[in-house]
């Protein structure tokens, strides 16, 4: 071979072969006993008879039922629903509150210096920090199924739940937006002798108060979601009914109940963003005018919500209290531990993670898929028709939580952990799509013009123009949803989707507490896991 | 200025959350105290359905006791036990297995007092597509799909019989799917999801009935020996008084008075009868040894 040759060969071959080749073998040898634990079958949804049973199901959503008996149900339970979300934030406020204020390492004198009680104020935070991580480490649906054998049926597991999972989660953020501003005038009220109190409302507030009315005001868009969701175990609103809906393959009722939720979504996200930019103003022009009078009026609106809400739920708190309830509650808890650390019970645990690791991953993956699919048109590449029939799709993938995907797929593909990763998938194309848009609208053009310019193809000006612009980012999303899918993974067991839910729902069923126990804690464990895994990896890639 | 408007609205927003805890618990106790019978079903059937089913039942109890009749409609099986077990029911129709749950979460003291005439004899259905699959024994290796967990004539009485017949559900069966109701169970093995299912006898008369079942696909190969089932149970401290009144109340529905008669086609029922613990043993018993209880 002349040298000429040599060198006209080694240009054309891509440089990085080598390494990208390993990789994509690594890829696949990974890949592959997690499609096998998911139980990767795309054939089923394709086979004539399940095709048909689908079509079945669907066609019977038209027309939407519209009984006059039903659509009072359904106004009841979107009441409730609403209900519900709101009683449930303003617990979790109540909750969050002083849990931050406790947790701010800027809001302490101890964490100063050196003093008498640093190290018990220390060891203190500790302690409330690992309570906040368990409180949000263990998701709502669980607290809501354990909640509905303690306080009986109805919303008020539901709001408990809530209050308990976005209480921690509320108190996390709380402390790291107050953290992350100027924390200077606190530090001087605290060395001037003022209280922990007197330094939040004087020293941070001023700075933060924007940020933290605007994540709690998001916070209420997303309990809205999830109290939806919690009607599945039992704790009332529209998700109870959807989900006797779905089993009894109701079509009619389905549709109808569909509609409503996406309503509903739709409303509380656009209240919520006009909630969001009211307090953007006040932020921005209103400064001097303290909280400005719209904000009062929307501050009174809320608070009369708040009740309207607790009234309507008619919770009895007051019987929660009494020393027979505490006593039952103590006895329930109780008959949780020890949790059943069997050899055998843990390897089927440890089945149930694994197994909720792979429809994760798997999902997610074809999520990645599906949304580089749906984010090109989207981004308007093939203009406005395509631009628009893209981003609605996205929209209504997005829309429809993933317990609702996934008692649709369930019948579709049949139980079973590939109508998990169907439904994780779904959802999550949705997301992810509407991500990878709006990140190609945003990655500079001139690479790729250049490209076309120098008589480059599409196809080679997007990969090597575009693409590698947006990759990172689009990276940092699904690893992002990833990290979300795991959670949620570990939920869709309760409507038969296989992983941790199905174990800790059939244990649960049959109150078998001390197996249940193990179920709880391993998942717990995994978002602790996962939590950490995914804030290093975040930090590497920033 | 400013500042006094602003120490206004915290202190407004601050009663405003006080009061929104204190009145609704004050409310909320209030309310407890009440004259009311508290009602509930295990969720075999729809709640609206269950809700619809119950509302003349619900009227008539209303006008024997005197008392007011609420029934709350529930989604999960087990939380109408652990219900009953902590107070929030008086009264809840279960199925037999729920009911032994029910018994044991109570120490003993729930007390079942009325059943179905057919509830004394109650069998559940194999169903199959598959045309290989003749008796229990070509069950192994197949997928297979029961109803809720928690059911008996879904779940439990037809593992026990699959036991006696040798062959176990945790090892023998390729995939064991719990489709949570005994209608979607037909649907499963209609669409093939599942090799073959079992469910209770009186929805699948009902759904061969209603012809919203292809008996020409799906077929019967296998029906239970028969057990004890449903039943109205109360919690064990409910006022004896009431309870004799809820017994009666039962027992003089007569499918022959016309204003009866819509309330005993509801509850799909032919007579009433009274029933007592002895005859859930044999449920109990079933539950243990197919390592359902612990």
């Amino acid at each position: 071979m002349t040298g000429v040759a040599a060198l006209r060969a080694s240009a054309m071959s891509d440089p990085a072969a080598r390494g990208r080749a390993t990789s994509l073998v690594l890829g696949l040898v990974v890949l592959w006993p997690l499609l096998v634990i998911a139980e990767f079958k795309p054939a089923a949804i394709f086979e004539a008879q399940n095709l048909k049973t689908m079509a079945g199901f669907l066609a019977a959503f038209l027309p939407p039922e519209t009984g006059q008996e039903f659509l009072v149900y359904l106004g009841r339970a979107t009441l409730e629903t609403l209900a519900i979300a709101t009683a449930g934030i303003v617990l979790a406020f109540a909750l969050a509150m002083p849990l931050a204020l406790l947790t701010t390492r800027v809001l302490s004198v101890a964490e100063i210096g050196p003093g008498p009680g640093r190290r018990r104020a220390q060891a203190l935070h500790y302690l409330l920090r690992a309570v906040l991580t368990v409180l949000r480490g263990i998701p709502e649906l669980v607290w809501a199924l354990v909640f509905v054998r303690v306080f009986g049926l109805g919303p008020a597991a539901g709001v408990l739940a809530l209050a308990l999972t976005y209480g921690g989660m509320l108190a996390k953020v709380y402390a790291e937006i107050l953290e992350s501003g100027d924390t200077r005038p606190a530090r001087a009220i605290l060395e001037a002798g003022g209280s922990r109190l007197q330094a939040l409302l004087y020293g941070l507030l001023p700075g933060t108060a924007q940020e933290l009315t605007s994540y709690t005001v998001y916070r209420w868009e997303c309990a809205v979601r999830a109290s939806v969701v919690m009607g599945f175990v039992g704790a009332g609103g529209l998700g109870q009914l959807m989900d006797q809906a779905m089993k009894m393959l109701n079509g009619g009722e389905a549709s109808t109940i569909l509609l409503t939720f996406l309503a509903l979504v739709l409303a509380a996200d656009a209240l919520s963003g006009f909630l969001r930019r009211q307090v953007g103003e006040a932020g921005t022009g209103g400064r001097r005018s303290g909280i400005g009078s719209v904000g009062v009026l929307l501050g009174l609106a809320g608070a009369a919500a708040a009740a309207i809400s607790f009234v309507y739920l008619g919770i009895g708190f007051g019987a929660l209290l009494t020393l027979e309830s505490l006593r039952s509650i103590g006895d329930f808890t109780a008959s949780f531990f020890p949790p059943d650390l069997s050899p055998q019970w843990l390897s089927r645990v440890g089945y149930g993670v694994i197994e909720t690791l792979a429809i994760s991953a798997v999902g997610t993956l074809l999520a990645v898929v599906g949304g580089v699919v749906l984010a090109l048109p989207a981004s308007g590449r093939y203009g406005l028709a395509a631009e628009q029939f893209a981003r609605f799709f996205l929209n209504t993938l997005r829309s429809v939580p993933e317990l609702v995907w996934a008692t649709l797929t369930a019948l579709s593909v049949g139980l079973g952990p590939f109508a998990g990763v169907l439904a994780l998938a779904l959802h999550t194309t949705g997301v992810l799509g509407r991500l990878f848009a709006e990140a190609l609208q945003n990655a500079p053009p001139q690479p790729r013009d250049a490209l076309r310019d120098a008589g480059a193809q599409p196809a080679a000006a997007f990969l090597y123009g575009t693409l590698p612009e947006v990759a990172p980012q689009w990276l940092a999303y699904a690893l992002y949803r990833w990290e979300m899918n795991i959670r949620m993974a570990a939920i869709l067991g309760f409507v038969g989707a296989g992983g941790l839910g199905q174990l800790l729902y059939f244990e649960l069923s049959l109150f078998h507490y001390a197996q249940a126990c193990t179920v709880i804690v391993a998942m717990l464990l995994l978002s602790i896991a996962v939590d950490a895994a995914s804030a290093g990896a975040r930090r590497r890639l920033a | 200025m400013n500042h006094t408007l602003r120490r206004l609205a915290l202190k407004g927003a601050f009663v405003c959350a006080l009061a929104s805890f204190l009145v609704p618990s004050l409310i909320g106790s209030a309310a407890a105290q009440e004259n009311v019978l508290r009602v509930s079903a295990i969720p075999d059937e729809a709640p609206t359905e269950l809700q619809r089913k119950f509302a003349p039942l619900g009227k008539y109890l209303e006008k024997e006791t005197g008392m007011k009749v609420s029934f709350v409609p529930v989604s999960d099986y087990a939380a109408v036990v652990e219900s009953l077990a902590t107070k929030k029911l008086d009264l809840a129709w279960l199925g037999g297995f729920t009911f032994v749950q029910a018994k044991i979460r109570t120490n003993g003291t729930a007390i079942p007092i009325i059943q179905r005439e057919e509830d004394a004899k109650f069998t559940s259905k194999f169903v199959t597509a598959d045309p290989n699959i003749k008796s229990y024994v070509d069950l192994k290796g197949k997928t297979f799909a029961f109803g809720s967990p928690s059911s008996t004539s879904g779940h439990l009485m037809p593992r026990f019989f699959l036991q006696q017949a040798g062959i176990a559900a945790d090892k023998d069966f390729r995939n064991v799917a719990f489709s949570g109701a005994h209608d979607a169970t037909v649907a499963f093995v209609a669409a093939g999801k599942a090799d073959a299912g079992v469910l209770n006898a009186s929805v699948w008369d009902k759904l061969v009935e209603a012809k919203k079942v292809d008996t020409d696909k799906v077929r019967v190969f296998a029906t239970t020996p028969p057990y004890f089932d449903y039943n109205w149970t109360v919690r064990g401290d409910l006022d004896p008084a009431l309870v004799k009144k809820l017994t009666e109340a039962f027992l003089k529905l007569d499918s022959k008075n016309p204003e009866h008669a819509e309330i005993m086609q509801l509850q799909r029922a032919s007579k009433f009868i009274p029933t007592k613990r002895e005859n859930y043993d044999g449920i109990e018993k079933a539950a243990q040894s197919a390592g359902l209880l612990k």
